[in-house]
């Protein structure tokens, strides 16, 4: 029983390191302009048949194939900012919860019609293939990848939130977005750029995530209330909290669907609604 | 030549509710204007309706002879409007050096030389924002203005909350400022003899319309008048 721990503390930092990276333009973008963007898992989906296309369909290396799904969701984020989004901002949250579900749908449809409903195979090079042992536990190549890639990526918005100007303006925005208009910033193109890198690495997290959580047409909402969960438990706005967030709520999924298969998902859900008795605001409220 | 600033007019508030009714007034370059009035009475609105905050209902507004009205907020900052907004709004994540970085515009206001004007201030640097007393934090609001290097300065109840020992310090920077004479200022003031002590000009705002302009000496040495409109003796 306890011998299999080492290894499901594994997979799941591995599964909350796809949390995390899915989740974080969800928590800047609710943080920063108070807008419910539940379609946010649709540009995860977005980015995984990317890969999926540049993979199979173009011959592309796997490496090459990450960069464009990043590109390709960072550029329909961009886009539907620009077009869409923009209107919504300052609507009553009905309003943007019924928008974005039904981009949500839409997202589903179109998905189904130009892939099929079934799930999307990913062909891995054959380097992240096979298992290690680190310390004495089997892992797996491919989720070490993973963590690896996610750590440093969330090292390098850290750094660009805490140590940058734009980072400070971000900052700045999501405190006071009025304060910070009045001071010269221009919080919509401010907005603009999180939402697009936002979108960008929610595509890079679903084209990584094929291997763990699969890509179907339905990912946006099975996915969904995971991803709302990060952000909640983690608050919005901030990125040490969004990875804590991440981290808990991976772990303790897998972790309960090996230990008490029986009880499911239901462990998160236990899980989430302890945590916000204790954090009511979130595990970290502000963006560090 | 225009004057910097010409309010003709104005009828604003929030959404369809009106606050001011009918303000017109004018600025020249490096004037300074204290704006009284007893609370509620539209000045915070005023200011908030110079940075494009408010709903304009009817009016023109004009910077330099150039109508104001379609400029959204960051752009007004970068015309040249350094806002001190009422209670502050510090960014509680931001630290002083941050405030000052994040929107710094070039001239003649560096980070350097706001420092030396609010020394209380260097060795808070890496504080953050709401890490700071409400003295230190209105310090910063004013010093993060001139980051802007405003030709205008808004100034929303600087000395709101603070004691009066901090009250002082504040008064002897901020006469400081404006003894240059390069940069214009508006200040929203409940204590009036200090607003009056501190400005050429004065406006008195109630219940939203302008019921009262003067030099400010003049009304300083009128205690007759200053309490009739204000009710201060």
């Amino acid at each position: 029983m306890l011998s299999a721990l080492p290894g499901v503390l594994f997979d799941g930092v591995a599964y909350g390191s796809l949390l995390f990276l899915i989740s974080i333009g969800l928590s800047v973008t609710l943080g920063l302009m108070n807008f419910i963007n539940l379609a946010h898992g649709a540009f995860a989906m977005v980015g995984g048949y990317a890969c999926v296309v540049a993979t199979l369909r173009y011959g592309l290396p796997f490496g090459v194939a990450l960069v464009v799904a990043f590109a390709v969701a960072a550029i329909a984020g961009g886009v539907l900012e620009r077009v869409l989004y923009r209107r919504l901002y300052g609507r009553s949250p009905l309003d943007q919860v019924l928008f974005t579900i039904g981009l949500t749908f839409m997202s589903i449809a179109a998905a189904t019609w130009v892939f099929g409903s079934g799930q999307q195979p990913v062909r891995l090079p054959d380097t992240l293939l096979g298992q290690t042992r680190i310390l004495g536990v089997d892992v797996g190549i491919y989720r070490l990848f993973l963590i690896a890639i996610v750590f440093a990526l969330a090292s390098g918005l850290a750094l660009l939130v805490t140590r940058t100007r734009f980072g400070a303006r971000i900052r700045a925005s999501v405190d006071d977005a009025r304060t910070a208009a009045g001071l010269g910033i221009d919080v919509e193109r401010v907005f603009s750029v999180t939402f697009t890198l936002g979108s960008g690495l929610a595509g890079l997290g679903g084209a990584l995530g094929i291997d763990v959580l699969g890509l179907d047409p339905t990912f946006p909402l099975k996915y969904m209330v995971y991803f709302l969960l990060v952000v909640v438990v983690g608050g919005a706005g901030t990125i040490v909290g969004t990875l804590c967030a991440a981290m808990v709520l991976g772990i303790f999924d897998v972790a309960g669907k090996y230990y008490v298969p029986w009880a499911g998902a239901f462990v998160i859900y236990a899980l989430m609604v302890a945590l916000l008795l204790l954090f009511p605001r979130g595990l970290l409220r502000r963006i560090r | 030549m225009a004057d910097l600033l010409e309010v003709q007019g104005v009828v604003a508030g929030y959404g369809e509710s009106v606050v001011l009714e009918d303000v017109s007034f004018t600025l020249r370059e490096g004037g300074s204007l204290a704006l009284l009035g007893r609370n509620g009475v539209g000045k915070t609105t005023l200011l908030l309706t110079l940075m494009g905050m408010t709903r304009l209902h009817k009016g023109t507004l004009a910077w330099r002879g150039e109508p104001l009205a379609a400029v959204p907020p960051h752009h007004r900052a970068r015309l040249g409007f350094g806002w001190v907004p009422q209670e502050r709004g510090v960014f509680p994540s931001l630290t002083v050096d941050e405030h000052l970085e994040a929107i710094a515009r070039p001239g003649e206001w560096t980070a350097a030389r706001v420092y030396q004007l609010f020394p209380r201030l260097v060795e808070r640097r890496g504080h953050f924002g709401n890490q700071l007393s409400g003295g230190e934090q209105q310090m910063l609001a004013i010093a993060r203005a001139l980051m802007v290097n405003p030709t205008l300065l808004l100034l929303d109840e600087p000395t709101e909350g603070l004691a009066p020992v901090v009250i002082d310090e504040l008064v002897v920077t901020i006469r400081k400022m404006l003894a240059s004479g390069r940069m214009a200022a508006i200040l929203v003031e409940q204590h009036a003899r200090l607003a009056l002590q501190l400005t050429e000009e004065t406006l008195v705002l109630d219940r939203g319309r302008v019921v009262h302009r003067s030099p400010s000496r003049s009304l300083l040495e009128d205690p007759g008048t200053l309490d009739r409109l204000l009710g201060v003796a």
